[in-house]
C-alpha cells in the first residue's frame, strides 16, 4: 500500500468526505455577497477550508511516515451504541425505570469481563440512583412507568 | 464601586446557603473524579449540564467550576501515593511525589500540593478580582471585527497549544464550527444542515454532542485497554510538611503561580499546559536541579500551585471575553447560554452578582478542598479500588437520562448515538475534540460578527486591518501559526510534553 501514515490518511479523509456534504448542502442555499452574506456563505467557506486541510492530510500521509492506527476492537462501541439506540426506543412507552434497567444492564457487557450478577445488581443500583436525582430531586418531567 | 465592596458583594452571594451547598457538591465530586482514573472533570461537568440546566446560574456555575478545580486536588492525591495521575494536569506530580511516598514522605508530599494549590487558588482569584475589570472594560469598545479577530485568534492559540498534529487540530475546529451552525439561521430563518429532520431543526443538542465524545466515545476506548490494576497504597503518616519543606517550596510555589496563573489566561491553557511549564521551569531555575525526579518536593509545589492557579485564570478569558479557553469553558459556556446569560465584557456590569460571586467561591471552594483533601485523604484512596467496569455503566446511565431530559426528544438521543460514534473515530484518528467543542460553540458567534463586520464594510474584508485591536488578534494569530509550523519549535513543544 502507498499510505505511509494511516492515522493521518484516514483523518484526511473523513475531513473530505465532511467537507464535501457541507459544500454540496451549502450550495443548496443562497450565497449572498460579502456585504450580505446569506445563509450559504460561511458554511461554504469553511468547507472549503476544511477540503483543504483534508487534501493536505491526505498527501502528507502518502509521503511522509507515521503512526499507525491501533486495533480497533468494536465491542464496546456497538455495545454502548446499541444501549442508547435501545433507550431511545424505550423511554417514551416504557418509561424510565424499565429501559434503564434495560440499558445498563446491557450497557455492562461492552467490556468482556462483565459478570451477570454484578451487571443485575449494578443496572437495580444505577437506576435507583438517577431516578432519585433526576425524577425526586431535581423533578424533571420524565415518564418513569409504562403509559397505558 | 471599586473592588473591595465588589467583593463582599460576591461572598454576599457565595455564602447564600444554597451556593454554599452547591459549592461543596461541586468540591466533592471534582476531588472525586479527580481521583478516579478515566473520568475527568470534562466528563463530568458534561454529564451534570443537564442537572445544571435546573439550578440558578450562579449556582451551576459555581458548582461547574468547584469541579474543575477540585479535580486539580484530587488529581495529586493518586499521583503520589499510588503513581496513577487521576488527572492529565497531575502527571508530572507523579514524577516527585510518588517518589517522595516511597520514600515514606507521602504525608508531606500530600500536604505540601495541597496547600500550595490552596494558595495557587487564593493568589489566583485575587488576581481575577484585580485584572478581570478593566479587561472586560477593553472589550466592552470591541466592535464585530475586533471580536472575529478575537475567536480567530483565540481558536488557533487552542489549536496551538493543543497537543498532537496542527493540521488535524485546525480541521476539528472548522469540522465544531460547521456542525455549529446546523439549525435554524437567525437571519433568514433557512434551516440548514438538518436534512429535514425535525430533530436538527434548533441545531445539534450540545449536550448530546459533548455527552457523546467526553463521555461514551470515551468509554468506547477506555474499555479496549487492559484495566490498570491499582497499586497499594501505603501509610500516609503526618501530613503537615515540616518547616524546613515549607522553606525551600516557597520560591517554587511562587512561580508556579505566577507562570500557571499567566497560562491560564491564554486560549487553550488552562491547568495541564501550567503544571508541565511549571515543573519544566523549576527543573531550570531551581538549585541542585539533580535532585528532580527523585522526590525534591519543590517538583510537587511548583506544578500543583501552576495548574490550580492556571485552572482557575482559564475562566478569565470566558467571564470576560464570551471566550472558551478549554472544553470545560465551553460547557459552562453553554450552561450559562441556556439560563439567557451571554458571556461577555456584559456579564461584569449587568450580572454583577454573577461574576463576583464566582470569584467568591473560588475562595470558598478552594478552604473547602484543603479541608476535604488533607484530612479525608485516606477516605478518597479507596475510591481507586471502584473498578472501571462498574464506572463506566453510571456514565451510560447518565448520558442517556441527561440527554433525555433537555428536550424530552428522542431525536436527541439519536444525535447522541451518531456522535458517540463519529467521537470514537476521531480519537482513533488522532484527532482531538477539544477543538471541535471550541469551535462548535463558537461557530455561530463568529458567523454573526463576520456577518456584521461585513455589512458595516459593504464587503470589503480591509475592516480587519482597521483597527489596531483587530490587527493584534490576526498578527498574533498567524504569529502563532508559524512558530508551531517551525520544525524546531516543534519538537521542543512535542518535549515538553513528553516530559
Amino acid at each position: 500500500m502507498f499510505i505511509r501514515a494511516p492515522k493521518d490518511f484516514w483523518a484526511g479523509v473523513m475531513f473530505l468526505a465532511f467537507a464535501a456534504v457541507t459544500i454540496v448542502t451549502a450550495n443548496g442555499y443562497s450565497m449572498g455577497r460579502g456585504g450580505r452574506m446569506g445563509p450559504g456563505y460561511f458554511p461554504a467557506m469553511l468547507g472549503w477550508a476544511l477540503a483543504f486541510l483534508g487534501v493536505v492530510l491526505v498527501i502528507r500521509a502518502l509521503v511522509a511516515k507515521g503512526e499507525s492506527i491501533e486495533p480497533i476492537k468494536l465491542r464496546p462501541l456497538l455495545v454502548l451504541v446499541a444501549s442508547v439506540l435501545i433507550f431511545a426506543l424505550a423511554i417514551q412507552p416504557l418509561g424510565l425505570v424499565i429501559s434503564l434497567v434495560g440499558t445498563t444492564f446491557l450497557s455492562a457487557f461492552a467490556t468482556p469481563d462483565a459478570r451477570w450478577r454484578e451487571a443485575a445488581i449494578l443496572s437495580l443500583a444505577l437506576t435507583g440512583l438517577v431516578s432519585l436525582i433526576f425524577v425526586f430531586a431535581l423533578r424533571l418531567p420524565l415518564p418513569i412507568w409504562p403509559s397505558l | 464601586m471599586d473592588v473591595f465592596s465588589n467583593i463582599l458583594l460576591g461572598f454576599g452571594v457565595a455564602l447564600s446557603p444554597q451556593n454554599l451547598v452547591y459549592c461543596l457538591i461541586g468540591s466533592v465530586l471534582g476531588t472525586m473524579v479527580g481521583v478516579l482514573p478515566g473520568i475527568g472533570p470534562v466528563t463530568t461537568v458534561a454529564l451534570l449540564l443537564p442537572i445544571s440546566f435546573t439550578l440558578d446560574p450562579i449556582s451551576a456555575l459555581i458548582m461547574m467550576a468547584g469541579i474543575y478545580y477540585g479535580a486539580q486536588y484530587g488529581g495529586s492525591t493518586t499521583a503520589i501515593l499510588i503513581n496513577i495521575p487521576g488527572e492529565p494536569s497531575s502527571v508530572v506530580t507523579s514524577l516527585d511525589g510518588h517518589q517522595m511516598a516511597r520514600q515514606g514522605r507521602a504525608g508531606p508530599a500530600l500536604g505540601v500540593a495541597a496547600l500550595s494549590s490552596f494558595f495557587a487558588g487564593c493568589v489566583a482569584a485575587l488576581l481575577i478580582a484585580v485584572g478581570a475589570p478593566p479587561l472586560a472594560q477593553i472589550a466592552l469598545q470591541f466592535g464585530p471585527a475586533e471580536y472575529f479577530s478575537l475567536m480567530v485568534c483565540g481558536l488557533v492559540a487552542a489549536v496551538v497549544l493543543a497537543h498532537g498534529s496542527i493540521v488535524k487540530a485546525i480541521g476539528m475546529v472548522i469540522l465544531g464550527l460547521i456542525f455549529g451552525l446546523a439549525g435554524s439561521d437567525i437571519n433568514s430563518g433557512v434551516r440548514r444542515f438538518t436534512y429535514g429532520l425535525q430533530g436538527l431543526a434548533d441545531g445539534v443538542e450540545f449536550v448530546a454532542l459533548s455527552m457523546a465524545i467526553y463521555g461514551l466515545a470515551e468509554v468506547a476506548v477506555n474499555l479496549e485497554k487492559k484495566e490498570v490494576k491499582s497499586g497499594i497504597a501505603q501509610s500516609i503518616g503526618r501530613v503537615l510538611p515540616s518547616w524546613a519543606d515549607v522553606r525551600t517550596c516557597i520560591p517554587s510555589v511562587l512561580r508556579g503561580t505566577t507562570l500557571g496563573s499567566l497560562l491560564g489566561v491564554l486560549p487553550g491553557g488552562g491547568a495541564l499546559l501550567a503544571s508541565f511549564a511549571a515543573y519544566t521551569l523549576e527543573k531550570k531555575v531551581a538549585r541542585a536541579p539533580r535532585n528532580f525526579g527523585q522526590g525534591d518536593i519543590r517538583g510537587v509545589a511548583a506544578p500543583e500551585a501552576a495548574n490550580n492557579a492556571g485552572a482557575q485564570t482559564s475562566m478569565v478569558p470566558m467571564l470576560t471575553l464570551g471566550i472558551p479557553s478549554n472544553p470545560t469553558m465551553a460547557l459552562m459556556i453553554a450552561a450559562l447560554m441556556v439560563h439567557g446569560v451571554s458571556p461577555g465584557p456584559r456579564v461584569m456590569t449587568d450580572r454583577p452578582e454573577l461574576f463576583w460571586g464566582i470569584v467568591a467561591s473560588m475562595w470558598i471552594a478552594n478552604l473547602m478542598l484543603v479541608i476535604l483533601n488533607l484530612p479525608l485523604v485516606g477516605l478518597w484512596v479507596r475510591l481507586v479500588r471502584i473498578p472501571y467496569r462498574m464506572m463506566f455503566v453510571a456514565i451510560v446511565a447518565f448520558c442517556c437520562v441527561g440527554t433525555f431530559t433537555i428536550n424530552s426528544n428522542t431525536a436527541d438521543l439519536a444525535v447522541l448515538a451518531f456522535f458517540t460514534v463519529f467521537g470514537y473515530i476521531c480519537l482513533k484518528l488522532g484527532c482531538e475534540p477539544a477543538p471541535l467543542i471550541l469551535g462548535f460553540v463558537l461557530g455561530p458567534m463568529m458567523e454573526e460578527n463576520l456577518r456584521r463586520a461585513l455589512l458595516i464594510s459593504r464587503g470589503d474584508p480591509a475592516i480587519f486591518l482597521s483597527s489596531p485591536i483587530s490587527i493584534g488578534f490576526l498578527l498574533a494569530a498567524a504569529f502563532l501559526l508559524i512558530v508551531v509550523a517551525a520544525p524546531t519549535i516543534r519538537r521542543r513543544r512535542d518535549e515538553a510534553m513528553v516530559e
